[in-house]
């Protein structure tokens, strides 16, 4: 080979070498998914974020961690299932055995913060979009109320929280202060209320998105707990007032398929009757679904004697609450679970449980799929006449009080005027603790019991000798898990160290 | 420093100019006859020698008739003469197949053992096809110091995983496998009798030439090829058929023990515990023998002319597992040629394909029959499935468990080389990997009881392809002048990886019935549809290559190696990376001075450093991205709304994670190489790890979320050695064969910083990496005794959920109370020493080798039995359990979850084994029988694989390797087999 003949080889080769060094080959953004950085920057992005935020609201993990916790620490159920289904990780919640390290409790809080950061997407992204402004400003709305809702959920169970309120939040946060966290609800809600539509003001097939009626329920809520009754009373009045609402006839319809998104809804989340949350499916329904024959789920939060036996004589809404075997419910007959014992009595022999099921997350059918669509009732009518009845009665409204009381009583006794007679009482204190008796009855297995319990100052009296310690209880432990990941820089709650 | 010691040997350079005169000569091969060039020669007792041309020719000088020359190359027995009178000496060289060996396969070239300045060894392809397997690894356990191979389960068609020099990255810590030139990350798909070699390249020096893509070790897979000269075809024909059995069962509690504890747990639950059935559900779901048998057959032709040569490689592999409806089947097909196609230029090919099917290799019926109750029949009496509380029934899972992966898997490249001057050659080679599978499972409608029923029928589709071409540019310089020889690389190397997956789900399908198992617009479920790229599998390189192998004399040896590296994976800033090694090596052997210690043969230090990167990332994780399908459900018609949102946060400051590694080491042997010893010493560091740090709850990205982040650092340091012996007494020839590490492993950082907070626990919290101790060590409480009453209850600091019978935990901040701070390091899973002996012996045509293997120090934990939310069956030990006052100190009383089953030391058991790996029997032919059979060889064997496995650890399998920070914890998965196999291989 000439000398010529081998440069020219040789230059080639070096050529190849050098070859395709372009930029650009290693360039590989995300395929198939936007990048934060430009999302959400569209009106039909704006729309995508804020319908997402209510996707938070199916998350198994958002009803209390999974299994309905605050119920079974109320005197109005048990853990449910079979004895041994759970009894090492649901049951401590029954006797106040719980610990920090339990998956619900972690659960429940990173839930509640997803929600919180995707209500963040939309309030700190949105304002900038150009689009139709009111249409903007009620994206902002739902989002703000849906953080209020999120937050109060945690302020209540854990009190001092990290506040969040953009979607880089620092790395050395700090658990904020209980009435820093009020003060932020309240803010939220504020915008919400001024910038929400009333439930009839949205097309029907929005229905399940956030109202003015809700957020003002809501707020009617947060002061409740604050001890704030003339602001609750407030509150809840507006929502009476705004003629949006009604109690349904039947009862059962408040929480019943039928009764979904109707008269008496004032905030619930939508689910379809199918497993698995990308299918629509919220498994609220499922967890406490009746186990066994037919099998519509596991069979959680079990209706306690308790609630039963406090029911007034021949009060239609105990049979509206508990599913009891051998009950036939939309043509199905309960059979029940051959692993669970119909009646448990403890060693002097004593009945303390039988097998029954919470029937306010019913939907009829004898298979697993539908127990998935049961729409959880967030916020109803009832609950905010209970809640004008008893912020009025501490304000010294007793007529508007007892009004207000027996309009949820005259429902409550479906046309039969023999039963649940109209209130009388006028003495503030009798009458309290009878508003608090009627909630617990119209309200029951919908998980307000506990934090009612605890709001009036009657969780150590009627859950101590169930376990509950006082300074203790009212609150649940901070996530292990979080103390650990936060460099156990927080504190954790009163006698959970 | 190295100039220095270049100045001085020639300083040293002998005047030795006596009675000279002299000799010449040419050497041949004994076997073909060719001239062999490049043979060492050496004038014994002197440091003077020479090395034979190109036409095999030499001549040297010698001062007297007494004088020795040793003839030495690569391949062939050494050969001494005494000079003589002679001037002319002709020599013919014998093959020596055990030499051979000693030529090593470096990252883009080869190297004779003696020039290696890195640390490589090299285990030879008859190894890997001892043990039935569809993986070759599988045949590397316990043949290479420093490496860690565990069985990734008994499965059918399972692989094997694979750690070299420990653990050094919270990430993807498997090492990358160069196949004919191709960079994989796996070669399970590669028949083990196409391989002729593998080479597992260790320390920096060795693995710096393949920059990003070395830092957990390098394996190069020669396939087999026909040798120069070769011009008879051979053919090659092998098969053999194994059974097997379950190796180990796991002891748990009888019909008659389970009730008395349900009993103790709820009174009254089994009113005559002689009377309840005694179910074991590890005979009803395990089969064995005849019925699990394994196949394995392959045939193959090689041969050569002048012009080109081929390989032809056709094999069938086929595991039926111990569990029923689980099995695997394979087709290889392997072609390896190349053409010369003028005496500069040579052209070549190297194809495999691999169709394979696999049927329920996942199954989870283990983990379910390990739990299922006994006091339970498997059937009612009309013959229909029976209620499992609980775990559900295991044979009806079985039964409903329809679930296949079926593709091809596929390799190929072609290349040329070009000669462009004396000693300069270019290559270029283009490599592709093709996999390209799909999987369907199916499940009917069923129903055995209310939580073990399917309401609707399910099939799954799932559809995946990848492709990733490789495209490499060398161009290499060899010179030898007078005592230096250079060897001299430079490259450049552009690799891209694309990939798509689909998955279609459907319900409600018309039909059970396979024909039927296809997804049309009536059963089609569109919310479950998934497509995008593979994550891991998406990605795009550039690099550049350079290194410098320079030896003088035979004595000094120097490597220099750089790599720049650049990866898609990184944000533009940080995408570039250098990665640069220095290795250094003595042969102290062909010193002058060693001439008088004629027992030593070989003796060779040798020392390198570098540092190699790792970017085992998904390709994503600089952005952070907006989910997809985040659905709400509004309306009175519960319709689904399309929603997005952020899903997972990026770190767009990413940036190379690097392993530094320094490695020492000595290669010794005596007497004729009867015994050869060689030792190493390593110690690796990798920093700015590549890690997804769990965030709090409070960034809102949801439970077990994470970020990458560049913040651990890890060390691994420890000791190999590898010790061989081999001799012959008249027609025995034995070897013995000592081998394994030492292994420290300890993390320096995992947040950045180093303080008691530094650490990263896993998602079940039962190991915590912190610093100072091994990456993902268990972390839970300490277990110092059961409470045996009340008084001692309160005599100890207690969790308010202590009972006497329950276990006691030893509050080690001794605060006087038991609390979530008294958890503590309770065990290891990475063993501090791994080793293996090897035996073999033959005689006349009689051969048995003998391996054992096994491993030190490391934990197991035993999380399968602390998963209690429900009552389940317990290991056999729940029989001896506390059931009143100092019935026990070590069993606590029999409870169904909660506190006895949170993290401890409880469930914490040795994982070291020892373990007899393999033993073959074999008997080849005499010559005369083959020849009348037209054969070369003929071989019979039987072996036995996993014969026994010695270990406290009381699951299957001792050997559970997950990523570093899962790893060591037992789940319960397919269990292991002890195989006895027989088979013929036939030479012609």
């Amino acid at each position: 080979m000439k000398t010529s003949n081998i440069r020219k080889k040789l230059t080639l080769s070096l050529a190849i070498l050098g070859l395709v060094s372009c930029k650009d080959f290693l360039e590989l953004p995300p395929q198939g998914q936007i990048t934060q950085s430009n999302f959400p920057t569209s009106a039909e992005d704006a729309l995508l974020a804020t319908n997402a935020i209510y996707n938070t609201l199916r998350f198994n993990e958002f009803h209390f961690g999974l299994f309905p916790i605050m119920d079974i620490m109320s005197d109005d159920a048990h853990k449910g299932s079979n004895p041994s289904d759970g009894a090492a990780t649901v049951g401590p919640y029954d006797t106040f055995t719980h610990i920090s390290t339990e998956g619900n409790i972690s659960r429940w809080w990173n839930a509640l913060y997803q929600g919180v950061q995707r209500a963040n997407v939309v309030i700190e992204n949105v304002p900038d979009i150009t689009m139709d402004e009111d249409l903007r400003d009620r994206y902002v709305a739902e989002a703000k109320f849906l953080r209020a809702f999120f937050y109060f959920d945690l302020v209540r169970a854990w009190g001092d929280v990290p506040i969040i309120t953009t979607t880089l939040p620092v790395t050395d946060a700090e658990r904020s202060s209980k009435a820093l966290v009020y003060e932020l609800i309240h803010e939220d809600l504020e915008e919400a209320i001024a910038n929400l539509p009333e439930k009839s003001e949205y097309p029907i097939a929005d229905l399940g998105r956030a109202t003015k009626g809700a957020a003002k329920a809501l707020r009617a809520r947060v002061y409740l707990f604050q001890g704030n009754f003339p602001e609750a009373a407030r509150w809840a009045q507006e929502v009476i007032n705004s003629g949006q609402y009604d109690l349904f006839e039947n009862f059962a319809d408040a929480n019943s398929e039928a009764g979904e998104h109707g008269i008496e809804s004032v905030f619930e989340v939508g689910a379809f009757g199918q497993e698995g949350l990308e299918n629509g499916g919220n498994q609220y329904g499922n967890v406490q679904g009746v186990r066994g024959t037919p099998n519509r789920g596991w069979g959680f939060n079990r209706p306690s004697l308790d609630l039963m036996n406090s029911f007034e004589t021949d009060d239609p809404r105990m049979e509206a609450t508990v599913i009891f075997l051998g009950e036939e419910l939309d043509g199905i007959l309960i059979a029940g679970d051959s692993q669970t014992p119909d009646e448990t009595t403890d060693e002097d022999g004593n009945l303390v449980e039988i097998e029954c099921y919470n029937q306010k997350v019913w939907t009829p059918g004898s298979t697993v799929p539908p127990s998935f669509g049961h729409n959880r009732r967030f916020i109803r009518y009832a609950d905010v006449l209970l809640m004008a009845a008893e912020s009025l009665n501490e304000t010294g409204n007793v007529p508007l009080a007892l009004d207000y009381l027996n309009e949820v009583r005259e429902r409550a006794r479906g046309g039969n005027n023999a039963l649940l007679p109209d209130i009388t009482e006028t003495d503030q204190a009798l009458l309290r603790d009878i508003i608090f008796e009627e909630r617990r009855h119209e309200l029951a297995m919908e998980g307000h019991r506990f934090w009612d319990l605890v709001r009036t100052n009657r969780a150590n009296s009627i859950l101590g000798p169930l376990g509950f310690v006082s300074g203790k209880h009212e609150l649940l432990p901070i996530p292990q898990i979080e103390l650990d990941l936060t460099g156990n820089r927080w504190p954790q709650n009163p006698q959970w160290e | 420093m190295r100039h220095l010691l270049v100045i001085g040997i020639f300083s040293l350079l002998p005047f030795s100019l006596l009675a000279q005169r002299n000799v010449k000569g040419t050497v041949t091969s004994a076997t073909s006859g060719e001239t062999l060039p490049g043979v060492n020669i050496r004038l014994l007792g002197t440091d003077q020698g020479t090395v034979t041309d190109i036409n095999g020719s030499f001549s040297l000088v010698v001062e007297r008739d007494s004088a020795q020359l040793q003839f030495s190359f690569l391949g062939f027995k050494t050969f001494t003469t005494l000079v003589g009178s002679r001037s002319v000496i002709d020599v013919q060289l014998e093959d020596d197949t055990q030499q051979l060996d000693e030529i090593v396969v470096v990252g883009y070239g080869t190297q004779k053992k003696s020039d290696l300045t890195g640390s490589v060894a090299r285990v030879k392809g008859s190894e890997l096809t001892k043990i039935p397997s569809s993986s070759p690894l599988q045949g590397l356990q316990g043949k290479v110091a420093g490496v860690q191979i565990s069985n990734a389960g008994g499965a059918p068609g399972a692989g094997a995983v694979i750690r070299v020099r420990g653990v050094g990255t919270f990430n993807n810590s498997n090492p990358i496998f160069v196949v004919d030139g191709v960079i994989l990350d796996n070669i399970d798909f590669l028949n083990a009798a196409d391989i002729e070699a593998m080479d597992v390249l260790k320390d920096a020096s060795a693995t710096a030439i393949y920059g990003s893509r070395g830092a957990n070790g390098v394996i190069i897979v020669t396939t087999k090829r026909a040798k120069k000269g070769q011009v008879a075809p051979t053919i090659n024909f092998s098969a053999d058929y194994s059974i097997q059995k379950l190796q180990k069962r796991i002891a748990l509690l009888d019909g008659r023990e389970f009730a008395t504890v349900a009993n103790e747990l709820r009174p009254g639950s089994y009113n005559n515990i002689d009377l309840v059935p005694n179910t074991d559900w590890q005979d009803l779901i395990f089969k064995d023998g005849l019925e699990a048998p394994i196949l394995n057959a392959q045939l193959s032709a090689t041969g050569a002319s002048d012009k080109g040569q081929y390989y032809l490689g056709a094999g069938y592999f086929k595991h039926e597992g111990i569990i029923p409806k689980s099995q695997f089947e394979r087709l290889t097909v392997k072609f390896n040629n190349s053409y010369q196609l003028s005496s500069r230029l040579q052209l070549g090919t190297n194809i495999t394909l691999t169709p394979f099917k696999a049927q329920n290799t996942n199954n989870n019926v283990v983990f379910i029959a390990y739990r299922a109750w006994p006091v339970l029949e498997p059937y009612n009496a009309d013959g229909s499935f029976a209620e499992i509380p609980g775990t559900g029934n295991p044979l009806a899972d079985i039964e409903y468990t329809n679930s296949f992966n079926q593709g091809l898997r596929s390799i190929g490249n072609t290349y040329f080389t070009l000669d462009l001057i004396e000693g300069l050659q270019f290559k270029s080679s283009y490599g592709i990997e093709v996999d390209y599978s799909s999987s369907e499972s199916f499940t009917p409608e069923f129903f055995v009881s209310p939580q073990q029923q399917n309401p609707l029928s399910r099939l799954n589709k799932g559809f995946y392809n990848r492709l990733s071409w490789l495209w490499e540019n060398t161009l290499s310089y060899q010179k030898e002048i007078g005592l230096h020889r250079l060897d001299a690389l430079a490259g450049f190397t552009a690799q891209k990886s694309t990939s798509e997956f689909v998955n279609l789900p459907a319900l409600s399908l018309v039909r059970d019935t396979p024909d039927f198992w296809y997804i049309n617009p009536n059963n089609i479920n569109p919310n479950e549809v998934g497509n995008g790229v593979d994550g891991s599998n998406y990605f795009s390189m550039l690099s550049q290559l350079f290194r410098v192998n320079y030896s003088f004399n035979n004595r000094y040896l120097l490597t220099a190696t750089l790599r720049r590296d650049g990866s898609s994976k990184f944000p533009t800033t940080n995408r570039f990376a250098l990665f640069p090694a220095v290795a250094v090596g003595w042969n102290i052997i062909n010193e002058a001075f060693m001439s008088p210690y004629e027992a030593i043969t070989n003796l060779k230090l040798k020392a390198s450093w570098g540092v190699i990167g790792n970017d085992k990332i998904p390709y994503d994780r600089q952005y952070s991205l907006v989910g997809n399908g985040i659905n709400a459900v509004f309306g009175p018609e519960d319709a689904i709304i399309p929603g997005q949102t952020y899903s997972s946060a990026g770190n767009p400051d990413l940036r190379w994670e690097s392993t530094e590694q320094f490695n020492a080491g000595v290669e010794m042997a005596f007497w004729e190489n009867t015994l050869s010893a060689e030792l190493e010493f390593f110690r690796k560091i990798t920093y700015d790890i590549l890690i997804n740090l769990p965030i709090p709850g409070y960034y809102g990205n949801g439970s077990g979320a994470s970020i990458t982040t560049n913040s651990a650092e890890v060390l691994n340091q420890g000791l190999e050695f590898n010790l061989g012996y081999r001799n012959s007494i008249g027609d025995l020839n034995y070897s013995v064969g000592v081998l394994g590490n030492t292994l420290h492993n300890e993390v320096l950082k995992v947040r950045g910083t180093n303080g008691d907070d530094d650490f990263l626990t896993n998602g079940a919290g039962t190991t915590r990496s912190s610093v100072g101790l091994p990456i993902g060590a268990f972390y839970g409480y300490e277990v110092d005794g059961v409470f045996q009453n009340q008084s001692d209850l309160d005599a100890y600091p207690h969790r308010s959920d202590a009972f006497p019978g329950d276990l006691r935990f030893v509050d080690t901040n001794e605060d006087g109370q038991i609390t979530d701070a008294d958890r503590t390091y309770i065990g290891s899973p990475i063993p501090s020493l791994l080793y293996a002996f090897n035996l073999g012996a033959e005689y006349k045509g009689w051969d048995v080798a003998i391996d054992f293997q096994g491993q030190r120090g490391n934990d197991i934990y035993n999380i399968k039995e602390t998963i209690r939310p429900d009552l389940y069956n317990y290991e056999q030990h729940v029989a001896n359990r506390w059931t009143g006052e100092n019935t026990s100190n070590t069993e606590p009383r029999a409870s169904q979850g909660g506190y006895n089953y949170l993290p401890s030391s409880f469930f914490v058991q040795s994982g070291s084994f020892f373990r007899l790996r393999n033993i073959t029997l074999g008997y080849s032919l005499p010559e005369g029988m083959t020849n009348r059979l037209k054969a070369q060889q003929v071989r019979f064997f039987v072996s036995g694989t996993n014969v026994f496995t010695l270990s406290p650890f009381t699951g299957y399998n001792p050997e559970i390797l997950g990523d570093p920070i899962n790893s060591g914890i037992d789940l319960g998965g397919y269990p292991f087999s002890a195989m006895y196999s027989t088979g013929i291989r036939v030479t012609f």
